[in-house]
């Protein structure tokens, strides 16, 4: 073997002992062929390039500044150049399989006694495949590179996140993307609305998927609500509110839009600053400093995705709530722990409630509504809307300024046209606005809501119904001085509402008694039609008594008339305004065959607008019928007296027949039972009843609170009162007349009592008249009288039966209505009870 | 011809000095004689890390016999 004597001499050269021994040095040359026939460091490619990189790479971890390695390349130059070698490759690669090598061997310590300390290094894992590997540089691999050689194997990259980033930027814009797109179908759930193209040559990992997921929502509630924008830009009639609806997204849009553009921007920049998209390579370690990335993406896109979802859930509301219900729906967010969400719709509600301010400020200061399309929560009844200027006008020329010629005649031709519009008042008044509460924005409140719905109310009514629209403009060009109205200002809402609520209904109380002399109206009534005249109500009755007791057919209205205006004339009514006398009028009810006079007959006193407002025809209906009852009372009382007079008088003077002397005396008690009981009544009606609710009434007109409606209420409980303890009613279902017909009746009672005792008295006229005849014959004195037959004895007892019979059944129903008084639920009925029979006259005849 | 002999004389000097300012570079220990003798079998046809392997075996033994005569020494 040729190597033989150069392995001699290496075995020589580096084992020492081994020079002196030749059987060792044999061993060992032939333990060395051995090892240089195997087959260590077969198959290994003669690249020198390549071995040194793998060395100056080494050098450069075993001293970083670089020195080293420097060197080495100068060296490797320098032995290519040299033309000795032909196999420097296998030279240099000897050098660093001896380097690599004699470093393993560093840690054995019997090494480290002779060998001195090699520089010390860094490497402290190094491997025989380190040669292999091509990218290690640290000892173990990170799980990432793992990750990526197995990709690398499976031979499907990721898909690059630049393109992604792309898509994803489409995506924000509701724009399906190359990658990424939306789902075409509407009915998918929101987890489906994404479909990821599969793209053979990528894939796109579960993560990425993730973040793009949370992305596109952002993309679709844009689309929402962009669409609705758009949808609602285009549809006719839509409210106002809605449109400052629409106009704040729109903004928000605008912003959003911006902010898609600064990101694209920097997306540019990225590719640009890289170069190369397309091939994209990825970077360990370094990360990019500009630029985007999906997770950046996600950042900024952040605090935009819960405006976005307020916005959509405003969008959602939108479709059908409307108007007042759609701010409150709004405000219903900005009880909100999250201070990002509270200022959101803070900020949406000041814009969005703007309309709904100035249509507030419009009706709180002037009364008008300017609502096109209805979305105020004071709503306004179509059927009446003509009647705002209709109404009044229609009347203008009839009764509206009282007129001094103004008779009675003016009334006559006009009842039918009355009869029509007089309806309107009080209807008017509480079906024109209708009061919508849920569209009452919760922010005002439900009690401010009604002094808003009151004041706008009364505004308008003094407008239009009250002809005082001056007065109204004034007010409404004043006020404009103040602040406006806006959401931020609650409180001073709600100072100004109370402000407006205050002035309103202090004007219309003004309007109302000043204007258009409310209290005289309520004066006469009372007086009228209730008999607070006492005189005009005895004049009346002289006058009118004769002809009612006529039968109802034989009665003319003119004849009617014309008593009353005498009745008036004579008596202290005629004092009072014309205004109010040109309202009076006497009328006959509707009559059925059979009814005399005093059944049919009824004064009247006619209002209009716009104090129709307060005597609406429901109340009138029960003035009449109270008119009715003191009417029929006062005729008992007219005839109790005539009845009393006649006995009182003539029987004491001139009717002497002994004989029947105890009978007048029976007649005459109870006569002045029946009088007592009427006179006890009558004075219950007036003091009692009506003059202490028509103090409550005067006492809550001088206070001048509340608004028209507070108005209608006190006069309706005026009335009800009235008419409730008048009339005797008790509050028991079904028996609230009993009372009422017990009273009836004992009023028949005393008339055909009345009767009765005419009757008697004549039959006592004549008897006397025959007696004194009979005398005057006796006497011989001719007085022309021819004595007259004697009348029937039966047709005395017959009479003296009925006077008997009507005394006592007057006397039974008396005690019945005692008993029922005594046990009335109402005080002030009780009390008249006691009055009846203040001496225990009712009960000690019970207890006989 | 002489002049010849010499050029390849002193070419060969300067590279065996490369080689062996490489070697120290390397941190191999190997001094210039034993390079040369290692360069020249790798000329030959060796398999240069077969012949690294020869060397740290060499060295293994030599390590293992320079004990050996601490205690022959003695005997």
């Amino acid at each position: 073997m040729s190597l033989d004597p150069a392995l001699e001499t290496l075995v020589s050269s580096v084992v020492a002992g081994a020079r002196n021994n030749t059987h060792l040095k044999t061993d060992l040359v032939s333990h060395c062929q051995d090892i240089l026939t195997s087959h260590i460091g077969q198959g290994q490619e003669p690249d020198l390039g390549h071995l040194a990189d793998i060395i100056k790479r080494q050098l450069l971890h075993s001293s970083p500044s670089g020195a080293a390695s420097l060197k080495f390349t100068n060296l490797l130059s320098r032995l290519l150049d040299q033309p000795i070698l032909s196999k420097k490759h296998a030279s240099v690669l000897f050098l660093h399989s001896l380097a690599t090598s004699s470093r393993q061997n560093i840690k054995k310590p019997a090494f480290l006694s002779n060998i001195t300390l090699p520089p010390p290094s860094r490497n402290v894992v190094p491997s025989p495949f380190d040669v292999i590997s091509v990218n290690q540089q640290s000892g173990g691999k990170s799980k990432a590179e793992l990750l990526r050689e197995h990709r690398r194997k499976t031979d499907l990259p990721q898909l690059p996140e630049a393109l992604l980033i792309r898509d994803a930027l489409y995506l924000l814009q509701g724009i399906s993307g190359k990658f990424v797109r939306f789902s075409l179908h509407d009915d998918t759930d929101p987890e489906d609305m994404l479909v990821f193209l599969d793209d053979p040559r990528y894939v796109i990992t579960a993560p990425i998927k993730a973040v793009i997921h949370r992305l596109s929502e952002v993309g679709y509630l844009y689309t929402r609500v962009s669409a609705f924008v758009q949808d609602r830009e285009a549809a006719p009639g839509v409210g106002m509110i809605e449109q400052s609806l629409c106009h704040h997204l729109q903004a928000q849009l605008t912003e959003y839009y911006r902010l898609i553009a600064i990101l694209e921007s920097q997306m540019a920049s990225k590719s640009i600053h890289s170069g190369e998209i397309m091939i994209y390579i990825p970077t360990d370690g370094i990360e990019e400093e500009m630029g985007l990335t999906l997770r950046r993406l996600d950042v900024w896109i952040n605090e935009w995705r819960l405006r976005m979802r307020m916005m959509s859930i405003c969008v959602e509301g939108a479709r059908d709530a409307h108007g007042g219900a759609l701010v409150n729906l709004i405000h219903g967010y900005t009880d909100n722990g999250d201070p990002f969400v509270r200022r959101f719709t803070d900020e949406l509600l000041e814009e969005v409630s703007k309309p709904f301010f100035a249509t507030l400020h419009k009706w709180l200061f002037s009364g008008e509504l300017y609502d096109p399309f209805s979305e105020f929560f004071v709503a306004l009844d179509l059927t009446m809307a003509h009647l705002q200027y209709v109404h009044p006008s229609s009347l203008a020329g009839g009764i509206g300024p009282p007129s001094g010629d103004g008779g009675f005649g003016g009334f006559g031709g006009e009842a039918d046209d009355l009869s029509n519009v007089r309806e309107g008042g009080l209807r008017l008044w509480e079906t024109k606005y209708q009061f919508q509460k849920n569209m009452l924005p919760m922010f005002v409140g439900e009690a401010f809501g009604r002094k808003i719905f009151s004041t706008g109310k009364s505004l308008n009514f003094i407008r239009y119904s009250c002809h005082d629209s001056d007065w109204v403009v004034t007010r409404e060009k004043m006020s404009n001085t103040g602040g406006t109205l806006k959401y931020s200002d609650i409180a001073g809402l709600e100072r100004s509402i109370d402000a407006a609520y205050q002035i309103a209904s202090q004007r219309l109380f003004e309007v109302f008694i000043e204007k258009f002399k409310l209290l005289d109206h309520l004066c006469a009534l009372k007086n009228y039609l209730m008999l607070g005249h006492g005189d005009f109500a005895d004049q009346l009755m002289e006058a009118l008594g004769p002809s009612l007791t006529k039968p109802a057919n034989t009665l003319y209205r003119h004849n009617l008339t014309a008593t009353l205006e005498t009745a008036i004339r004579s008596s202290n009514a005629q004092n009072d305004p014309t205004d109010v006398l040109r309202r009076l009028d006497a009328r006959m009810l509707e009559y059925s065959h059979g009814e005399i006079g005093w059944d049919v007959f009824t004064l009247e006193y006619k209002v209009d607008a716009p104090i129709d407002t307060v005597f609406d025809p429901e109340s009138m209906e029960k003035y009449l019928k109270l008119f009715k009852y003191l009417w029929q009372m006062k005729r008992i009382e007219g005839a109790l007296n005539k009845g009393w007079m006649r006995i009182a008088g003539g029987a004491r003077t001139f009717l002497r027949v002994p004989e029947l002397n105890s009978e007048w005396h029976r007649i005459r008690l109870v006569m002045g039972e029946m009088i007592h009981f009427v006179r006890q009544l009558q004075a219950y009606c007036h003091l009692e009843v009506i003059e202490c609710s028509w103090k409550v009434l005067i006492d809550f007109l001088n206070k001048k609170e509340g608004d028209l409606d507070a108005l209608i209420n006190a006069h309706r409980m005026y009335l009800d009162r009235m008419v409730k303890k008048i009339m005797l009613l008790s509050p028991r279902a079904g028996k609230e007349e009993n009372v009422l017909m017990q009273v009836k009746e004992s009023f028949a009672t005393i008339l055909q009592f009345r009767e009765a005792s005419d009757n008697f008295y004549n039959y006592c006229l004549s008897e006397s008249a025959r007696r004194d005849g009979n005398l005057d014959t006796n006497r011989g004195v001719f007085t022309g009288a021819e004595g007259g037959e004697m009348q029937p004895p039966d047709a005395l007892v017959k009479i003296c039966d009925r006077l008997k019979e009507y005394s006592s059944s007057f006397s039974d129903r008396a005690q019945t209505i005692v008993q029922y008084l005594q046990v009335h639920p109402d005080l002030d009925c009780r009390f008249l009870g006691i009055r009846l029979s203040f001496s225990d006259f009712y009960k000690s005849k019970k207890a006989q | 011809m002489s002049t010849r002999e010499s050029d390849r004389i002193t070419s060969a000097q300067q590279t065996l000095d490369i080689l062996y300012e490489m070697s120290q570079l390397l941190n191999t220990q190997l001094d210039k004689e034993t390079l040369a003798t290692c360069v020249g079998m790798i000329e030959s046809g060796v398999n240069p890390e077969a012949l690294a392997a020869v060397i740290q075996e060499l060295r293994r033994e030599s390590s293992v016999l320079s004990a050996q005569p601490a205690t022959g020494s003695h005997r």
